[in-house]
């Protein structure tokens, strides 16, 4: 992809139907939507950094180097929507063979979760944070104004404030071209469909099916991170889960995140015994400040 | 069709040459999702260099990081990206709240008798909360876009009840605070104003610390149930060491002093009941004793208890009182800004977040049930 006419040329070769998949269903409201990143088959190529990019027409973030690997990324941001990690491991994989001593690689392309109970959205209050037709969390750049509290309600330090826009982003599921019935522009860039899209119940059968298979060659250490609720209960789910193959932190991914909406109420109960006790001061206060008086 | 026909046919715009989208305005133009976002001012600061520190290590070559991974010590969280204007608004706002329940205390149980006291709670709460106002807006990213904060209510998240509470407290103490010295129907009406203050001046003085422990940071999170009752007792102390600088009757004086002594009694203890609270978790109470945060920490227990040892200290004197009404004031801005710093710092760990959910402080403490975190067998 040339700089020259990114525009036009991003619409030809990202447009049109997207190839593969079950046909979609016309009229009605649309299903639940997500991606199914598996980590096995990613490659490191960043296609996906780079298709993201060119469609939503983000500006870099400068180019430099951070001795991580192959990872000049580093992580998502206000202008990264997909961030691949590179890890090098000291120790194979179950059932690969290794080509020079103990080693392997793993590699992710991360993503907004777009989880179930979102941190983002349940802190916004501005109501910019919005759960689409799709079953996507959506920030409408119109209406925020860049409090930033969605990016410590974020569980996986995936929304940031864009120090020169002064408002929040992040991944947006491509809302644009599923409104036109296409697939994201990193799912569709994707070379090996590490990133696969698609409606949430169908990618969760792919996934269970892709685990089983995994499992039977030999992949023992394979699992699906955030799956459903019962695998994520903090979270409820995420729309976009992933096939990993070490623990989550590896990955830079939270063990055990929660929304945390979830658990204020302890501090609502706390704040109101505090407050009960200030009141109850007060009046201690004033009437023994009246009865001295007299 | 030129490129200024497409860019207003279709409702995108041009770009700009070096905005860091390399897409040519001869040509392209902007509609993207992010077509919008304004891009770096000075590209060249962005340029070259990391923003941190250079990893020198190979990664395989360190044995240790497969007990404790991290993804090469990068954050697992963002930071927040709020500034100084906020823990200076969790003063203030504390300071208005406190002052506002009081002043409806006062007004309620006394109103002939206490009537200075009355009105001075009603002026901190007023300017508390104006100020507080301005803090709140100049750290904003869109600033101009301060109203949309009343656009929505949303219950879940504590910002948007405080927005609600701080809307509703600061116009009714200016009000009562204006009309203090008027007679008839306005006194009514400045009473009802001043009691309305007095209670949303109860959530006031502590949703600052239900919105700290509602986020990702481990530390804030961790002491979701000490927080509010530092920060309610901070705000009591802040309040009565504003109304001890102000000209008080022996009388009045004396209530402050019993409010205010309760206060910095229970905020060292919250103080003691926070470091207990945040250390259960080694790694996620570091920052209270390390760092920045650990020594902004350590002065904000100095200074609350020299408040409070002048405040114990028998006999009268108006050194004395302005002495600990400074030592108190100065306490309560330290453990503000301590506590944010802290909430930085810990943010920047990864470690704080890994080893609070391992040890099972996240999602499983709410919902009792384990988050499938790592292969089979692993965890």
């Amino acid at each position: 992809m040339t700089a020259t006419g990114a525009t036009s040329a991003t619409h030809e070769v990202f447009g049109g139907q997207s190839g593969g998949g079950a046909p979609r269903p016309k009229g009605g409201a649309p299903r639940p939507k997500g991606f199914f990143t598996d980590t096995t088959v990613c490659i490191g190529c960043k296609a996906c950094e780079v298709a993201c990019k060119e469609w939503n027409q983000l500006p870099d973030d400068g180019f430099s180097f951070t001795g991580m690997s192959y990872d000049n990324t580093v992580d998502l941001g206000a202008s990264t929507w997909r961030h691949v990690s590179f890890i090098e491991r000291p120790v194979p994989l179950s059932g690969q063979v290794a080509g020079q001593g103990s080693f392997s690689w793993l590699l992710m392309s991360d993503v907004c979760k777009h989880c179930q109970r979102a941190g983002c959205l349940e802190n916004c209050p501005t109501g910019a944070i919005v759960r689409t037709e799709f079953d996507s969390v959506y920030v409408q750049p119109d209406v925020c104004n860049g409090c930033g509290y969605c990016i410590v309600g974020c569980p996986f330090g995936v929304i940031d404030r864009r120090e020169e826009d002064g408002r929040a982003w992040k991944c947006t599921l491509c809302y644009d071209r599923l409104k036109d019935d296409m697939e994201p522009a990193c799912a569709k860039a994707c070379p090996t469909d590490s990133i696969q899209f698609g409606d949430l119940d169908e990618l969760k059968v792919l996934a269970g099916g892709r685990l089983q298979t995994l499992r039977e060659r030999g992949v023992s250490e394979a699992y699906l991170y955030g799956v459903d609720e019962a695998s994520q209960p903090g979270t409820e789910g995420l729309n976009a889960f992933f096939l990993l193959v070490d623990r989550p932190e590896v990955y830079n991914l939270p063990p055990d995140p929660v929304a945390p909406a979830k658990r204020n109420g302890s501090g609502w109960a706390s704040m109101a015994a505090a407050v009960v006790a200030m009141a109850a001061a007060a009046i201690g206060a004033v009437v023994a400040g009246r009865n001295g008086s007299r | 069709m030129s490129a200024e026909d497409v860019a207003t046919s279709g409702g995108g715009h041009r770009p700009t040459e070096g905005d860091g989208r390399n897409v040519d305005p001869r040509v392209g133009i902007l509609e993207g999702e992010a077509a919008d976002q304004t891009a770096p001012a000075r590209r060249s600061e962005a340029e070259g260099a990391a923003p941190f520190e250079v990893w020198r290590m190979v990664p395989s070559g360190d044995g240790d990081r497969r007990t404790d991974p991290t993804y090469y010590d990068r954050p697992a969280i963002k930071e927040p990206v709020w500034i100084w204007s906020v823990p200076a608004y969790f003063y203030v706002g504390g300071a208005a709240g406190a002052a506002n329940v009081l002043g409806a205390v006062a007004q309620l149980v006394d109103r002939e008798g206490m009537d200075g006291l009355v009105r001075r709670c009603r002026w901190i709460g007023a300017v508390g909360g104006g100020l507080g106002t301005a803090f709140l807006v100049i750290d904003l990213g869109r600033p101009e876009r301060f109203l949309n904060m009343l656009r929505v209510f949303r219950p879940t998240s504590p910002l948007s009840l405080g927005s609600w509470v701080l809307a509703a407290a600061t116009p009714a103490a200016s009000g009562a605070a204006a009309l203090s010295g008027a007679g008839g129907a306005l006194r009514a009406l400045a009473d009802a104003a001043g009691l309305g203050a007095g209670l949303v001046g109860l959530p006031l003085s502590g949703y600052t610390a239900v919105l700290l422990s509602s986020t990702a940071v481990p530390i804030w999170q961790e002491t979701r149930r000490t927080l509010p009752m530092l920060f309610v007792a901070s705000a009591m102390s802040s309040a009565a060491s504003l109304l001890e600088l102000t000209g008080l009757n022996r009388r009045e004086e004396e209530v402050v002093h019993r409010f205010g002594l309760a206060g910095k009694i229970a905020g060292m203890a919250a103080m003691v009941a926070v470091e207990k609270e945040a250390s259960r978790v080694d790694r996620v109470g570091r920052p209270l004793r390390e760092g920045v945060s650990g020594a902004l920490w350590r002065s904000a227990k100095v200074l609350a208890g020299a408040s409070l040892g002048l405040s114990l200290w028998p006999g009268r004197s108006r050194a004395r009182t302005v002495a600990r009404a400074v030592l108190g004031t100065a306490g309560a801005i330290a453990v503000r800004f301590a506590v944010m710093r802290a909430g930085k710092a810990s943010a920047q760990d990864p470690r704080a977040t890994f080893h609070m959910q391992r040890a099972g402080r996240g999602g499983r403490e709410v919902t009792g049930r384990p988050a499938t975190a790592g292969p089979p067998g692993s965890a």
